[in-house]
């Protein structure tokens, strides 16, 4: 379990576009996090079509990257939330969603300006999001992205190490 | 102000009371909002909430997921118990404003209690309107409108929860099949939504030419008109209700401006809803439609705030000053207001209409501007329409920004658009991209790609 902290030492993820290849192995890890069995075999033979993953990989040609909830400090999903379903968590900083008081009325899909909030219709309608892997020491996007396109930090640390660069140069502008 | 009477006795019958710090007409998204703000800034200072209704909370937009049976009485809040006590919120039920003295910064309830206040914020919401139809059959007027309407049997708006109780028990208790709703708009159509859900038939009666005419061009309107259609429901366009017809103090039918005679056992009038500013008197708040506030949530007079659906305020598009109704700027408004009235410096920043309503399985989420005449005013219209799949996407610019949106069927990744809009992005450099179906981050301007990508996370 991660250490509980307010959002300004809140972890993120970031996202290092220039070293995303786009073998979307982010998407699978999140779908096998979020299945039942926790198996990637099982998941994909047996729940497959069930679960979304809450990361996206977007691709043009060689152009990718892969975008997940950025867990806004000032969330406008939060804000539509019609239910109080979506919260973000005043000591983690995690913006969640509680299916069992999401109604699906997509008030969160309207206004997320990352596109990042999906419709789950397998059961009762639900806002489908990253919930960053609270249980995790580090989420399993991060986790298993062989190229480090996605890096799990504080912003001290992105400020310290600017996403974008391998060895922690400033990124030239 | 009204009457020095009553002040006078109030004043005598309540002489201990403190003046209250913080006081908030309304218990719902604005005022909540608000009073949770303040609470960030303020620890101490006292916050009282008066609300006319009887329900500590529950989610407005939700009380036709009530009526369908996606939420019962216990789900419907959108802040639990807890959210009140750790707020310290002091919450009065039954409590009504009857009015505002402004300038001596007390008000009066319709108890007849005095409550003075450092600062008042009015999100008092909207109240539904009702128009004046001839009523055939009834004891009194001949008419039926806002005063009496609830004394006829059957006869519904459909605002609030206990609007939304008192219609569900009315069709369990009378087996209703069969639902007329007055009003082809948002309110009408998620009622039918909730109708439908249920097993029950509507006809929609809309005096406009097709149906959600405010926030949906003639594509999109008529994807969902053909979808009610098939479902057995009826939509009468261009028309309205002329004479209702009541019968032993229930409503039997009514007849249509075309003629038409329709029996109903259950009708509810959703023709719109206005500010609820009743308790205002005239000339001591600035006011239009609504109440009149700046980008702080200021009215004119001193001390006293607005928010939510009962205000005008800015809006981004036009530049103007609108009455919004809806959820998301309720709370965006609630908070900005509740952090100046604890002191704080806080721009509201304006907002656009936007709405998302789910009809017969088809979702569809407007926004901005939706309906303009494309050769007029330099609009640019760019148009997704899959006629087979009742696939409709449709993105209005203007001086290369965007300034509206349709999307029917797929509303994947809707919440870029409204960024691009509140965002006022040059899209330009994209524009062949703008309606495609797989539409997404990949496909926006540079800059402002790299600023959703690789920031922080951007400033909302």
């Amino acid at each position: 379990m991660r250490e509980r902290h307010g959002d300004c030492k809140m972890k993120k993820i970031y996202i290092q576009e220039e070293y995303c290849i786009g073998c979307r192995l982010c998407e699978i890890y999140c779908q096998v996090k979020h299945s039942k069995s926790k198996k990637i075999i099982k998941a994909f033979k047996e729940e497959m079509i069930d679960i979304l993953p809450r990361v996206l990989v977007e691709e043009i040609g060689y152009n990718s990257f892969a975008i997940q909830c950025r867990h806004c400090s000032d969330a406008p999903c939060v804000e539509a939330c019609i239910s109080g379903a979506m919260q973000k968590n005043k000591n983690t900083g995690v913006v969640t969603c509680d299916e069992d008081k999401c109604v699906g009325c997509w008030s969160c899909i309207m206004v997320c300006p990352y596109g990042v909030i999906r419709r789950n219709l397998s059961g009762k309608k639900i806002a489908s999001k990253c919930d960053l892997c609270i249980d995790e020491e580090i989420p399993v996007c991060v986790q298993n992205c062989p190229n480090e396109a996605l890096k799990f930090m504080d912003k001290d640390a992105k400020e310290k190490n600017p996403v974008g660069t391998k060895t922690g140069r400033k990124n030239e502008k | 102000m009204k009457s020095k009477n009553d002040n006078r006795k109030n004043n005598k019958m309540f002489k201990d009371n403190e003046t209250i710090d913080y006081l908030i007409i309304g218990n719902s998204a604005a005022g909540l909002a608000a009073a949770e703000s303040i609470r960030e800034l303020d620890k101490s200072g006292e916050i009282m909430i008066l609300t006319g209704e009887n329900y500590l909370n529950y989610s407005k937009p939700m009380i036709t997921y009530f009526l369908s049976g996606t939420v019962n009485l216990d789900m419907i809040h959108f802040k639990d118990d807890k959210f009140y006590k750790d707020n310290r919120l002091d919450v009065r039920l039954n409590t009504r404003v009857k009015s505002i003295d402004t300038d001596k910064m007390f008000l009066i309830t319709d108890d007849g209690n005095r409550y003075e206040f450092r600062k008042l914020l009015i999100a008092s919401g909207g109240r539904p309107i009702v128009p004046k139809i001839k009523a055939i059959g009834t004891k009194s007027s001949g008419f039926i409108d806002g005063t009496n309407y609830d004394k006829t049997e059957g006869i519904f708006t459909l605002t609030n929860l206990e609007d939304a109780v008192r219609v569900k028990n009315y069709i369990e208790k009378n087996g209703i099949k069969n639902i007329s709703i007055l009003g082809g708009g948002l309110i009408g159509l998620k009622a039918a939504e909730a109708f439908l859900e249920k097993g029950i038939d509507v006809n929609i009666i809309e005096l406009a030419d097709r149906i959600l005419a405010a926030t949906f061009d003639r594509e999109a309107s008529g994807i969902i008109e053909k979808k009610l259609k098939s479902t057995g429901s009826n939509i009468y366009m261009n028309n309205t209700i002329e004479e209702i017809h009541i019968g032993s103090g229930k409503i039997t039918g009514y007849k249509l401006k075309d003629g038409e005679k329709m029996e109903c056992r259950l009708l509810v009038i959703a023709v719109g809803v206005n500010p609820d500013t009743g308790f205002i008197s005239s000339g001591s708040l600035d006011m239009a439609r609504g109440i009149i506030v700046d980008d702080h949530m200021r009215t004119s007079a001193k001390n006293i705030y607005a928010a939510g659906d009962v205000v005008e305020g800015p809006d981004m598009i036009s530049g103007g000053k609108r009455n919004i109704a809806i959820w998301p700027l309720a709370v965006r408004q609630g908070t900005a207001a509740g952090l100046n009235m604890a002191g704080g410096n806080k721009k509201y920043g304006g907002g656009f209409f936007m709405n998302s309503v789910e009809l017969l399985g088809i979702p569809s989420i407007s926004m901005g501007i939706t309906n303009v005449a494309e050769e007029k005013e330099g609009f640019e219209v760019l148009k997704y329409l899959n006629t087979n799949q009742d696939m409709y996407r449709k993105v209005i610019i203007k001086n290369n920004r965007i300034i509206g949106v349709i999307l029917v069927n797929n509303i994947e990744r809707a919440g870029i658009y409204s960024g691009l809009i509140r965002n006022e992005i040059d899209i330009s450099s994209v524009k062949e991209n703008i309606s495609r179906e797989d539409f997404g981050i990949i496909h926006l301007p540079a800059d402002y790609k790299k600023h959703l990508v690789v920031g922080e996370g951007i400033e909302v």
